[in-house]
């Protein structure tokens, strides 16, 4: 267990830049953005025009509304991120040579490669959420200094704040959890590709499975009663979407009362195909191996 | 025989019949050697003579034909397992660049569990590698230092180094061997040393393995080797008729003629002139020719 946490942390120093500084830089942006359009009086009126659409709205739900907002950007990050991470880790010990010296370590390529894996589904993770904590702070900030200011923007009191952020917050992490273990299959596959081919692993994720997708349709589509764009396509197109319908997140949204955790917790818990989910994370797992077997045998520098 | 006992009789490294294939083309022809404990084997060969594959496959590195137990163990089945007993240097460029000294002691620690931090600090201690340093930041010379106080600091039975000192000055080359041979003193340890400088490390082995083209050609110890090799300076007179003892290669050298033999009885050679022991260099050139002379 301590080498195994030991290599995680191998994997935080060598690809913090993207997890670590990235995302400081964004945040410095974004509260700039924010800061200064406050200052120039973009959230002003004459700039912001109350059309009376939306009726009154308490700034704990702007705030709410600002939360999801930033979960929906920070997770979208961080899943391109860990997508870019894995065609890269797998791959990066080859670098300078580096293979070398990590296999002069008593650890096996397995117990390697899975460390990356679970950096991937716990480190780096855990840092984005730190992110989109850090940035809903200056969210709250911009949301209390809009009061009073911004038509149809009422003041709630600090429990209600603190509700929403915990609300959000725990959905954000459930969600996340099931999202990450929805999208393993994927990471694990450009993992494996990046051991077999190392930077083309990119292109060759999209490419072979678009490849196989366009032999079944012109090779055997009137063969079997495929679906629109075949099988393969097809299943690929399902198994990329994990999200709650947007009816769903919308009626959360314009919804007086406080964010519904529990309510969309359901939703989303009846939504997923859990056979799906096992059956990936199964792949994922063998996709690994696969990964450590060939540089356990092949990759030598 | 009581457990030590066998343990440190039987060889540290053994291969039987090693033979490895590249793309269909055989790099090793089988090779046989045992390294026993507590030894200093030099294993000395051109490019591509299969130096680095012996290497790779008693590191579990390569898959192979034939038997070969290091500790005991088939190092391919269990080079992890391994690790543990069996430091190696294959290339001092190898240590992950972008850690400090420190970060990589600190990772040592918790993923090795023969590294010693105290030890590895105390092997840079008289050097120019700082603990804050990033080693993409040291020098060459500097990066080969910290490699050794790694492997060095790693309380392991076999110490395997490919080519450790590729592209260092005199000093820093010097600098290491000495600082290898001190660390031998002191542990229980037994080196497999690979370099093109073979003049370099002549003086630390006890032993020597000269493959050619896959094959060993030599494997003795060194106190054995001026007993069944000579070297000798023959006087222009005298050509001819040490022509007639077959010396194994012959050259040469600003007007005189230098002449190796192989099992030639020394006070027969000291004839035709002065007898001396060949260094490894030149028994590495007299062995290597292809068609000896």
């Amino acid at each position: 267990m301590k080498s195994l946490t030991a290599l995680i942390k191998r994997e935080y120093l060598e690809h913090r830049g993207a997890f670590v500084y990235a995302p400081a830089v964004i945040l410095v942006i974004l509260a700039v953005i924010l800061f200064a359009g406050a200052g120039l009086g973009r959230f002003n009126p004459p700039n912001v025009e109350h059309t009376g659409s939306i009726g009154i709205v308490s700034g704990a739900k702007g705030f709410e509304f600002g939360f999801l907002g930033l979960s929906a950007m920070w997770m979208f990050y961080l899943l391109v991120t860990l997508f870019f991470y894995f065609a890269d880790a797998f791959s990066a010990d080859s670098r300078h040579n580096a293979m070398l010296f990590w296999k002069s370590m008593p650890q096996s390529d397995f117990k390697i490669l899975a460390s990356k894996m679970l950096a991937g589904f716990t480190i780096f993770p855990a840092l984005i959420l730190g992110a989109l904590i850090l940035s809903s702070v200056i969210v709250f900030i911009a949301i209390v200094a809009m009061l009073g200011t911004v038509p149809g923007l009422v003041a709630s009191d600090p429990a209600a704040f603190l509700a929403s952020a915990a609300n959000v917050l725990s959905f954000d992490v459930g969600y996340l959890v099931l999202a990450l273990l929805w999208y393993a299959p994927f990471f694990a596959w450009v993992g494996l590709l990046s051991t077999l081919f190392r930077r083309w692993s990119i292109p060759l994720a999209f490419l072979i499975p678009g490849l196989v997708g366009l032999a079944e349709n012109l090779l055997f589509r009137n063969i079997f009663s495929a679906p629109d764009a075949g099988f393969v396509l097809s299943f690929l197109r399902e198994r990329m979407s994990f999200a709650l319908n947007r009816e769903d997140i919308m009626a959360a949204l314009i919804s007086e009362r406080t964010f519904d955790t529990v309510g969309l917790y359901g939703r989303l818990l009846g939504q997923i195909d859990w056979a799906q989910l096992v059956g990936g994370v199964g792949v994922a797992f063998v996709l690994v191996y696969l990964a450590s077997e060939y540089r356990r045998r092949y990759v030598a520098t | 025989m009581n457990d030590l006992a066998e343990t440190t009789s039987a060889p540290i490294v053994s291969a039987r019949g090693l033979r490895k294939q590249f793309g269909g083309r055989e790099i090793l022809h089988g090779l046989d050697f045992d390294i026993p404990a507590g030894r200093i084997y030099g294993l000395v060969g051109h490019n591509g003579a299969g130096k680095t594959t012996t290497l790779n496959a008693i590191l579990g590195l390569t898959s192979y034909e034939g038997t070969v137990r290091v500790l005991g163990e088939d190092p391919y089945a269990k080079r992890a397992q391994l690790m543990e007993n069996v430091a190696f240097i294959s290339d001092v460029a190898s240590l992950p660049r972008f850690l400090r000294v420190r970060e990589l002691f600190a990772l040592l620690t918790n993923i090795h569990p023969n590294f010693d931090q105290q030890k590895a600090r105390g092997f840079l201690e008289g050097t120019d590698v700082r603990m804050d340093a990033r080693i993409k930041n040291l020098s060459k010379g500097m990066i080969a230092q910290l490699h050794l106080a790694v492997v060095m600091a790693i309380n392991a039975r076999l110490l395997v180094l490919d080519e450790p000192t590729l592209g260092l000055d005199i000093t820093y080359r010097k600098r290491f061997y000495r600082r290898l041979l001190e660390d031998y003193m002191t542990e229980e340890r037994t080196l497999l040393i690979t370099t093109h400088q073979v003049d370099e490390i002549e003086f630390m082995l006890s032993d020597i393995m000269f493959i050619r083209d896959g094959e060993l050609v030599l494997h003795m110890q060194m106190e054995t080797v001026s007993g069944k090799y000579a070297q000798v300076l023959v006087r222009p007179a005298d050509v001819e008729a040490a022509r007639a003892h077959k010396p194994i290669y012959e050259e040469t050298r600003f007007g005189q003629t230098a002449m190796v033999f192989d099992g030639v009885d020394r006070d027969t050679l000291a004839a035709f002139g002065e007898v001396s022991t060949p260094t490894l260099s030149d028994l590495f050139v007299a062995l290597m020719q292809r068609e000896p002379k």
